[in-house]
């Protein structure tokens, strides 16, 4: 099975995972979704190849 | 089937049904009976009189005390946030209770059969208790909807971790410092004015980088190494095309990466050491009935 991580990326430049799908059509369904919410509006999203090793580098949240 | 890796794993082989539902026992097909009976009361009409809440606090403690004495072993509230509601679905509530009943982690000395009884029975447990408490809602005056194994239109880790239950751990459940991840949810979404709790740290991703005990006993190799990071929290995610051959594609039930977590030792040290004894002894990755 075809296995694709869908990002999310914010204005900022964070990026978040959304989750791990395996197909295309999954994954650009849920892209679509996304797009669709008024409060994600500025935000961009990729679908890549998910491959082991793969991780955001993003750091942990800090504790507040 | 509405899984669609799963689905596609099952037509691959062959097979109209995954082999796990197909193989149901009669007890277990009791438990979904009585939840799919209660789907129908998950929400209904509001009643007519609606109490002022001057003191949210209070009502807030009220609605906890309730919930226990409905059988909930934790309650958690928080604004319900686009992301805890199902893609598509619109739940026009301003906050979630989030219940859980806690399993009985003594059934893992009984193999796998007794450890799904228990999850079954749980889950129609929580049923029970949010579709009650929202009847209780609705009864004040204010929408209420449970949301739960017999529907729900809500996400419940990213609530977990919202109200506070836990972190979510390497094995993908959220992990609470007293009963581990064996426990199961229920959910109300409301309009009640409610006072919110607040998320919980208390090491559980720092302990999953270095602990791999989950990963060594998954029979799939279905946990992952390494994480990414959603909403700057870590996730391992889980791959299904690897655990589905041992969780769906069999007959029996696999638990094992959540009955092995170490933090199910602080609520039963003896069941968890004589667990992970005889887990040893067949060598961790055991695919048939432990």
């Amino acid at each position: 099975m075809e296995k694709l991580y869908v990002n999310e990326i914010r204005p900022n430049g964070e990026v978040s995972t959304v989750g791990l799908f395996y197909s295309r059509n999954e994954a650009e369904t849920i892209v679509a979704q996304l797009r669709s919410i008024p409060e994600k509006s500025g935000c961009r999203y990729e679908i890549i190849e998910a491959v082991a090793g793969l991780a955001s580098t993003n750091p942990p949240k800090q504790k507040e | 089937m509405a899984d669609p890796v799963l689905a596609e794993m099952v037509r691959a082989i062959g097979l109209k049904e995954a082999p796990h539902y197909a193989a149901i026992k009669p007890t277990i097909q009791d438990y979904r009976r009585r939840w799919v009976e209660l789907a129908p009361y998950r929400d209904g009409p509001v009643g007519p009189q609606r109490t002022l809440v001057n003191d949210p606090a209070a009502m807030t403690a009220g609605i906890k005390t309730k919930a226990v004495e409905l059988g909930a072993n934790m309650v958690g509230i928080c604004r319900l946030q686009p992301h805890m509601i199902d893609l598509g679905e619109d739940v026009p509530h301003e906050s979630v209770i989030a219940c859980c009943v806690a399993e009985d982690y003594e059934k893992v000395m009984q193999g796998a059969d007794a450890v799904e009884e228990e999850a079954m029975r749980t889950y129609v447990r929580c049923t029970e208790i949010a579709n009650e408490l929202a009847a209780h809602i609705r009864a004040m005056g204010y929408p209420a909807r449970a949301h739960h194994n017999g529907g729900s239109e809500v996400q419940g880790i990213p609530i977990f971790y919202q109200v506070g239950f836990g972190e979510l751990g390497r094995h993908g459940s959220l992990i609470n410092e007293k009963y581990g991840a064996s426990f199961r949810p229920g959910f109300v979404t409301t309009d009640l004015p409610l006072v919110e709790d607040k998320p919980r740290e208390f090491g559980v991703q720092d302990f999953c980088m270095n602990c791999n005990v989950c990963q060594l006993n998954c029979p799939g190799d279905a946990i992952p190494k390494e994480h990414v990071m959603t909403h700057g929290i870590k996730r391992w995610l889980i791959d299904l095309e690897k655990c589905y051959p041992y969780s769906r594609l069999r007959d029996e039930y696999c638990h094992l990466c959540v009955d092995v977590c170490p933090y199910n030792v602080k609520s039963h040290p003896e069941t968890y050491k004589a667990f992970m004894k005889e887990r040893k002894q067949v060598g961790y990755k055991t695919p048939k009935s432990w």
